[in-house]
């Protein structure tokens, strides 16, 4: 099972968005990538910030991955928050658009669009969950 | 007189200069028994404020009255006092509110052209003018090491822990136990507060537990997630951001609590900070910037704290140096060995 946040995480999630016909069809028309800033908690087995960088393209991810910070940073929207709020977000225990509303992810980019696309969003987030996740602190 | 005068960027020299008299009706002459090195002399010394070679540095000292101008009315020869960092005219509308850090005619002592070009208190003697406003009167049973801090940062910590509402049990994080932070700890504490106290530095987190608080080691813990699982995951009631970085103001908003209040007393000058409108909106935040303490208006209380042991200054010296030592109380201070440099004229 890969370990969240690395590579290998990145490489199964994108297969998932791009078998599902859900995100297809919510983000039919969203154009952007979106880098994903891990901050490190190293009392987690998370010692340094690690960013994740999706290339989404009307419905599709044309590529993802972890990236250096400076590409990272240089994304359309970026999406910050510790992470254990992360691991909230993936085990479906944070609601995203809430969470970037309350602050406890950081959105750097035009948070109106974004919000617009809640339902893709949304499923996004739902697709992490297909990912079979190990979590570095539970190693 | 000796005097630490300013010797280019970086550097600092002890130096003889004339000796200051009075020259206006409402000076003061104090005769320094114990001054100290703040973190803004060294904004000085980095030359991120403009200053002179061979101005005279310092802006908290506390002596003796030596001398007096003719229209000085509640100070003579010999009394003890602590001097204010900020020199305020006491007359116009903005002092005459208790905002003396606002004030029309506002200086610094040993500041630069930003200060009015002032001499400073790292000095044997410092001209105070408008004395009978900049003096506070320092009773006989506080020390001089007591009162020192009375002037500026004792004042300015228990100022910060007063913009914010507290009350007992309320949750304060302090971002930065530096000198300021040690005693928003101590103020807030002494307010019924439970604090926490977040650094990268030992030493700080050391004072910090002396002062009260539940450290924080920001270098071992996200400082966001470990004031949420302390707070029930909300994030605490107070935030005081008593080190003055953009990454320390975003830290401050990220992990202040919904509804929360966040106190910035750590200095800013030239940054800048994207603002997510909306969500501060949605939040309902409370940012208060402390801008300079009007530590006119807080001293007489502040010395009370001190007085009745409430806020305890002591801790917080590392270091006590003659004043021809002031070079070497800069470079520990300026390398975070020091986390409070007191010198002896």
């Amino acid at each position: 099972m890969p370990v969240f946040p690395t590579q290998g995480w990145f490489d199964a999630f994108v297969e998932e968005i791009n078998t599902s016909q859900e995100y297809r069809l919510a983000a039919a028309d969203w154009e952007g990538d979106i880098a994903f800033l891990v901050e490190a908690e190293p009392d987690k087995n998370v010692p340094a910030d690690v960013w994740g960088h999706l290339d989404l393209w009307h419905g599709a991810c044309r590529g993802g991955g972890v990236v250096a910070p400076e590409d990272g940073a240089r994304a359309a929207y970026v999406i910050a928050a510790p992470y254990t709020r992360w691991k909230d977000v993936l085990h479906g225990d944070l609601d995203p658009v809430k969470g970037m509303m309350q602050g406890k992810l950081k959105v750097s980019g035009d948070l109106p669009t974004i919000i617009r696309y809640v339902r893709a969003a949304n499923e996004l987030v739902r697709l992490t969950g297909e990912v079979d996740t190990t979590f570095p602190d539970e190693v | 007189m000796r005097a630490v005068v300013f010797d280019g960027p970086g550097r600092v020299r002890v130096d003889d200069v004339p000796a200051p008299v009075v020259s206006d009706p409402g000076d003061a002459i104090v005769r320094v028994t114990r001054s100290a090195i703040c973190g803004s002399d060294l904004h000085l010394v980095h030359a991120r404020a403009p200053i002179d070679a061979g101005e005279v540095l310092g802006h908290e000292a506390v002596g003796v009255v030596d001398a007096v101008g003719p229209t000085v009315r509640r100070f003579g020869p010999g009394d003890r006092v602590v001097v204010s960092f900020d020199i305020a005219c006491g007359s116009c509308w903005f002092c005459l509110r208790g905002e003396t850090s606002l004030c029309e005619d506002f200086m610094n002592l040993g500041a630069g052209a930003f200060g009015g070009g002032l001499p400073g208190a790292q000095a044997e003697r410092v001209r105070i003018p408008m004395a009978d406003v900049n003096l506070l009167a320092v009773p006989e049973d506080v020390d001089d090491e007591r009162a020192l801090f009375v002037g500026d940062v004792l004042t300015t910590g228990l100022y910060a822990a007063h913009l914010a509402p507290i009350e007992p049990g309320t949750s304060v994080a302090v971002l930065g136990v530096g000198p300021v932070g040690y005693f928003a700890i101590q103020a807030a504490r002494a307010r019924g507060a439970t604090v926490f106290g977040l650094d990268r530095e030992p030493t700080r987190l050391a004072l910090a537990q002396a002062a009260g608080a539940e450290a924080i080691d920001v270098t071992a813990r996200h400082a966001q997630m470990a004031l949420a699982e302390r707070t029930g995951d909300r994030g605490p009631d107070v935030v005081i951001e008593a080190v003055g970085a953009p990454d320390a103001f975003s830290t401050a908003v990220g992990a202040v609590r919904r509804g929360g209040t966040v106190v910035i007393v750590g200095m800013y000058a030239g940054e800048s900070v994207e603002i997510q409108l909306g969500v501060y909106w949605a939040r309902a935040l409370t940012l208060r910037f402390a801008g300079i303490c009007p530590v006119h208006a807080w001293w007489q209380r502040a010395m009370q704290e001190v007085r009745a042991g409430r806020i305890d200054p002591l801790p917080l010296i590392s270091h006590r140096l003659p004043l021809a030592q002031a070079p070497r109380g800069y470079e520990l201070f300026d390398r975070r060995e020091a986390t409070k440099v007191v010198l002896q004229p």
